[in-house]
Formats: structure tokens, sequence, C-alpha cells
């Protein structure tokens, strides 16, 4: 994996490169409240909606989308029929796929160890990941980030279905804003370069546009032209 | 939901994982002229999964009490405060704002 690594050496400058330092421990402990509040939030709607704690868990476990379970649940909420239902929570899942894409690209391992990564796939343990210079920092920053968030969110379905009813509209609190706070600290680095900051405001831009026209999901797959422009319009020794 | 449709959910995101790990990686990997596409990708994405958790609806648009936690996010993201204190302040000013 040595190209990758000249490949993501090939956006440093002469001022020295852009390969951050991975996240700390107050970073990891950040991440890991922040995937609990996420953890709780979700877990209550879906429970709501589903009736079945053992079903709500097994859910939140094995597909490991909290957006695909809120697709889902959200066209059967609006009368969509199983499969339409089934199809918007595949799709919103893309992302991921995406993600899993930037990840492999970096990775330098074995393909059992590739296939346990790509499964788990997330905005800021791949995020946080890919923007480390050298593979082994790659992975170690993918495995720490994918700890915390694991720690985070499993502590926070046990907390949404059982004490859901205790904790009441999580809203109040402003832990739906958690998420994407912590997402925009996570691709804070990459704004700062030019090519970076293009992909994310036609990405960015591009969704925006498409959420009251498009299917659910696809707002989001639209937002890799942002990349895509990026790559095409900027040079790979950019200063930020 | 029934455990038919979690089993069929599941399978489908695990799959398109697998597929963007050991397809579209290898094939990033192996093109130098694609190689950046590994970070600009997360840029875009990302920023789209911020802006559809900010000021989306379902399928609507709605300027609530998020926008207002998420532009605090971004002054303190511009000013390199610390991650946890990105979080709290955006959860902080979300909850003042509905408040109010």
């Amino acid at each position: 994996m040595v190209l990758a690594d000249s490949m993501l050496m090939g956006e440093t400058t002469a001022t020295g490169d852009h390969s951050v330092a991975g996240p700390g421990w107050g970073d990891l402990g950040a991440l890991c409240l922040t995937f609990f509040a996420l953890g709780v939030t979700v877990n209550v709607l879906v429970l709501d909606r589903v009736g079945s704690e053992s079903l709500t868990i097994v859910a939140a476990v094995a597909i490991n989308s909290a957006t695909t379970e809120l697709a889902y649940l959200a066209v059967r909420d609006a009368g969509g029929t199983q499969l339409a239902a089934v199809i918007a929570g595949w799709v919103v899942a893309s992302r991921f796929g995406l993600l899993a894409v930037s990840l492999g690209a970096r990775l330098d391992v074995g393909r059992w160890h590739r296939a346990a990564a790509g499964l788990q796939s997330f905005d800021p343990n791949v995020t946080w990941a890919i923007q480390q210079r050298r593979a082994a920092d790659v992975v170690r920053v993918f495995w720490r980030a994918t700890a915390a968030m694991h720690l985070g969110w499993l502590s926070g379905i046990a907390v949404g279905v059982f004490l859901g009813n205790v904790i009441g509209d999580a809203e109040r609190f402003g832990l739906d804003a958690v998420f994407p706070a912590a997402l925009l600290a996570i691709i804070g680095n990459l704004l700062r370069r030019r090519s970076g900051a293009l992909a994310a405001a036609v990405g960015g831009g591009l969704c925006l546009l498409l959420i009251p026209v498009a299917p659910a999901g696809i707002p989001i797959i639209a937002s890799l032209a942002g990349a895509i422009v990026a790559l095409a319009t900027t040079p790979p020794e950019e200063t930020t | 939901m029934s455990w038919a449709v979690v089993a069929v959910l599941a399978a489908g995101v695990w799959a398109q994982r697998l597929l963007g790990m050991f397809v579209g990686g290898r094939v990033l990997s192996r093109q130098p002229a694609l190689g950046r596409l590994a970070t600009l990708i997360p840029a875009a994405v990302v920023m789209a999964v911020v802006v559809q958790l900010t000021i989306a609806s379902g399928t609507s648009l709605e300027v609530d009490a998020r926008v207002i936690g998420m532009a605090v996010a971004g002054v303190l993201v511009w000013r390199r405060s610390p991650f946890v204190v990105v979080v709290v302040a955006a959860a902080v000013a979300t909850a003042l704002v509905r408040l109010l």
C-alpha cells in the first residue's frame, strides 16, 4: 500500500504534510459519548415503532446502521410497502459503501482484517483513519475509534431500550445536534484544504438542493459528485 | 419491522460495505489518478450527512434549533476547538434555543 501512502502524500506541500495526529483519549471519549447519545435517541424511536425490546436490540446490532433503520421506519410510517422501505434503508446505507472505498484504498492488511474493517466502516472512524499518513496509523486509529463508537453505541442501545421511558424526549437536551456536530469536527481538517472544502461545499450543496425533491438516501449518494468535482478541479500539490 | 426484514436490511448493508472495501477500495489503491478520492469522498459524503441531519425533516427542509447548534459547532471547528467542546457546545446551544 505504499502507492496509497504516496498518493496521500501527494496532497502535501512544501510547508509540511497534512497528515494529522490521531485522536487522543479525550477525543475518543467524546466520540463514545456521541454514539451513546445516538444509541439512546435512535433506539427509543425504534422501540416505539417496533414494540419488542429483543427485536430492537438485534436490529441495532445486526443492521449496524441507525440511518437504515430510521429510513425503513419512515417509509413504513408514510404508508410505503415493505419493498420500498427496504430499498430506502439500503440506499441510505450506501454512504458506508463509499466510506469503505476510501478506507479500502488505505488499508494494508489481510483479507479477513479487511472484511472486518469494511463491516465497521462509519463516518468518524474512516474519516479519522484516512487522515493518517502511515499505513500502521490508519489501522490503529481506525480500530481505536471503532472501539469508542461501539462502546457508546451498545451502551446507548441498552439505555434507550430499557430506560427510554425515563429519559423522555432526548431532543430536549439537544442530543440530536450531537452527531452532526461530531461529524463536522471530524472533517474539520479536511475542510482546511482547498480540495476538501470544495468537495464538502459541492457535496453538501447538492444534498441541500435534492432533499426536498429526491427520495431518501439519494441526496447523500449525489454528494459523491463533490469529491469528483474537487478531484477534477484542484491540483494535487495544492496549498491550504 | 420483523425478524426477516432485519435480516434483509442487514444483508444489504453488509454487502455494500464489503463491496466498497474489496472492489472500490482496490480500484482506488491501484489508480494513482483517483487516489485522492480516498480523502475527498469522506469530505463530500460526511458534509452531506451533516446537512441532512441539520436542516432536513424527512424529505423537507426545516430550519429549527439544530441550525443554531451547528452554527456554534461550525465556529468552534473553525477556531480548532477540542472535539469534546464542539460536541457539548452544539448540544447546549440547541437545547437552549428550544428552551426559549
